[in-house]
């Protein structure tokens, strides 16, 4: 039977559509529909229940020194911590170089880490890294089941937040992507620095899976249903939508995020547009630290390519489908294949919904995009047909999908911005 | 999703098992897809139709209808020539969700055999196959 997260019961009142998603029951939309969802992540915000991700705590002297040697990411880089401290994406890897699971590592100190995976991963990769450990001195535990966690994403993000922190301009200060401020545990040290306006403790991170401004929020999981419903109130008429998990893939895959065991998986983990979570020198050549499953990928000859392709309609194929090159010839199979239904081709170009060069009265029919797994190198502008049944779908390798993400941006221009689908005034 | 008991079953078509619903219209019969299929299928992003004067069998997929979540074949209710379809459902495809019934649908046919038609399930029959579907 499928779990639940703390927050089913409103998903439920609020007329979710169901999906069964790593033995929980998740919503898949809400009644506004996924198109709606997605396109209110790109033009004002979207609120998506994340709480079925898995959360470990690794802690202890022997902590950074597990973490290093597992994760790809060069952690030195989130020590000593700053403010506000900072977190990074890698994966976790095995002995063959094949993925574990994707992870984003929070430094909290310098022997106290988060370590956030996928779920249902928790035990695997707490297993994983027992496994793996030089030594001991490191203390893992699982806070999975303790914890809300709630994404609040799109450019209308800090404006939403903004009157229901305690502390706003505390919160935010030089919050830049991929850092964090705070601590959902009031016996943290960390706790006081974000509160919630009733005083409730949370870690508040400049992060999220859409490719948008926004934040991932994580809370003791009993005040997960007050702060969601905080959202949604403090969102009406700044054209906040609650999300499921449709629009998280369509967001996702538009931003070339990869979504783990589907994207990346049990083949070693070379020649993917994701080289940014390996350690890579200057000039993105030899890599800075050892890491487990590094000599697996380094002596990898007859691994396959993965990359981000876009179609010029919304039509697609499920994944598993074949792909092949214009003469037929085959040439690998389909990862994932979705609908990014905030961009569309204007002469050959794709323009997002949000992109500041739209052209005016910009409808988007959406465009078909995704990853493909081929045996050959394919440039960027090389035509592929995805194949299935009596389909055959044209699409283009790709570098990049969904244009001008907002991910990035400075928090301080995202805390002034007005709204694409809102009326109200800048603050 | 919606209940069983909130979907909308017209009493004057007949249904595919596979959620097309067909409306005899004289010697011709419109066919579409069933409030209970474009609830399940989500946000219709895409209808791929047939050419007008294109033929096909009792069963045959005659185009397909895409979702945001998934891409599903569409089957002809009875056999025969495709006479028009809906043109508007390709600037429009989100009409399949909004109206099933009237502006969704999707072609008209000039059956080949008209007894087909019988061949159909009533709203009777359809509701209780739907039963055993939840």
């Amino acid at each position: 039977m499928a779990r639940h997260t703390v927050l089913g019961q409103w998903h439920r009142r609020h007329g979710a559509n169901p999906a069964e998603f790593a033995g929980y029951e998740m919503p898949l939309w809400y009644p506004a529909g996924a198109r709606a969802e997605h396109l209110a992540v790109l033009t004002a915000v979207g609120v998506f229940d994340t709480s079925h991700m898995a959360v470990l705590t690794v802690s202890g002297p022997g902590a950074f020194g597990l973490l290093q040697r597992c994760h790809t990411r060069d952690l030195g880089a989130l020590l000593p911590p700053a403010d506000p401290p900072r977190c990074t994406y890698g994966v976790f890897l095995d002995a063959r170089g094949h993925v574990v699971d994707d992870a984003v590592v929070y430094g909290l100190s310098p022997d106290r880490f988060l370590v956030v995976v996928n779920a249902g991963m928790g035990p695997r990769v707490a297993a994983h890294l027992a496994a793996h450990a030089p030594g001991p001195g490191a203390g893992i535990a699982d806070l999975t089941d303790r914890l809300g966690k709630i994404d609040v994403q799109g450019p209308g993000a800090a404006r939403v937040l903004e009157p229901l922190l305690a502390d706003p301009d505390r919160a935010f200060q030089d919050l830049g992507y991929f850092r964090f401020r705070g601590h959902f545990d009031p016996k943290a040290p960390e706790a006081g620095q974000v509160r919630w306006h009733d005083g409730t403790p949370v870690l508040l991170s400049r992060t999220g899976y859409t490719g948008e401004f926004g934040f991932e929020l994580y809370v003791e999981a009993r005040r997960a249903p007050t702060i969601w419903a905080d959202l949604v109130e403090a969102g009406e008429g700044r054209g906040l939508l609650p999300c499921g998990l449709a629009a998280r893939d369509s967001l996702r895959t538009g931003a070339v995020l990869p979504l783990a065991h589907q994207d990346l998986g049990d083949w070693p983990f070379v020649r993917n547009p994701w080289t940014r979570v390996l350690p890579l020198g200057p000039g993105g050549t030899g890599y800075t630290k050892e890491f487990l499953g590094r000599a697996a990928i380094e002596a990898a000859v007859d691994a396959a390519w993965t990359l981000p392709f876009a179609g010029f309609d919304p039509r697609k194929v499920p994944s598993g489908a074949s792909v092949r090159s214009g003469s037929g010839r085959e040439l690998g199979t389909v990862l994932t294949c979705a609908t990014d239904m905030g961009i569309d081709r204007v002469e050959g170009r794709i323009v997002s919904v949000a992109s500041p060069n739209r052209p005016a009265g910009f409808t988007p029919r959406g465009l078909c995009c995704g990853f493909v797994r081929v045996g050959e190198p394919l440039p960027p502008g090389t035509r592929v047909e995805l194949r299935h049944g009596r389909r055959s779908i044209p699409v283009e390798i790709v570098s990049d999908i969904r244009p001008d993400r907002t991910a990035r941006v400075p928090i301080g221009a995202m805390r002034t911005r007005r709204s694409a689908s809102s009326q109200e005034e800048p603050r | 999703m919606k209940t069983l008991d909130e979907l909308i079953l017209p009493h004057d078509l007949r249904y595919t098992r596979d959620h097309e619903w067909a409306r005899v219209e004289g010697d011709l019969v419109r066919v579409g897809i069933t409030d209970y299929a474009q609830d399940q299928l989500g946000d219709v992003v895409y209808v791929e139709l047939p050419e007008p004067g294109q033929t096909f069998a009792r069963g045959e997929a005659f185009g397909t209808v895409e979702s945001v979540k998934a891409v599903s074949e569409l089957y002809l209710p009875v056999g025969g020539e495709i006479v028009e379809v809906n043109a508007g459902l390709s600037e429009a495809p989100q009409l399949v969700n909004e109206s099933p019934y009237d502006r969704g649908w999707m072609v008209v046919v000039r059956p080949s055999d008209p007894a087909e038609i019988k061949g159909l399930l009533d709203v009777e029959a359809y509701r209780e196959h739907l039963k055993g579907i939840e």
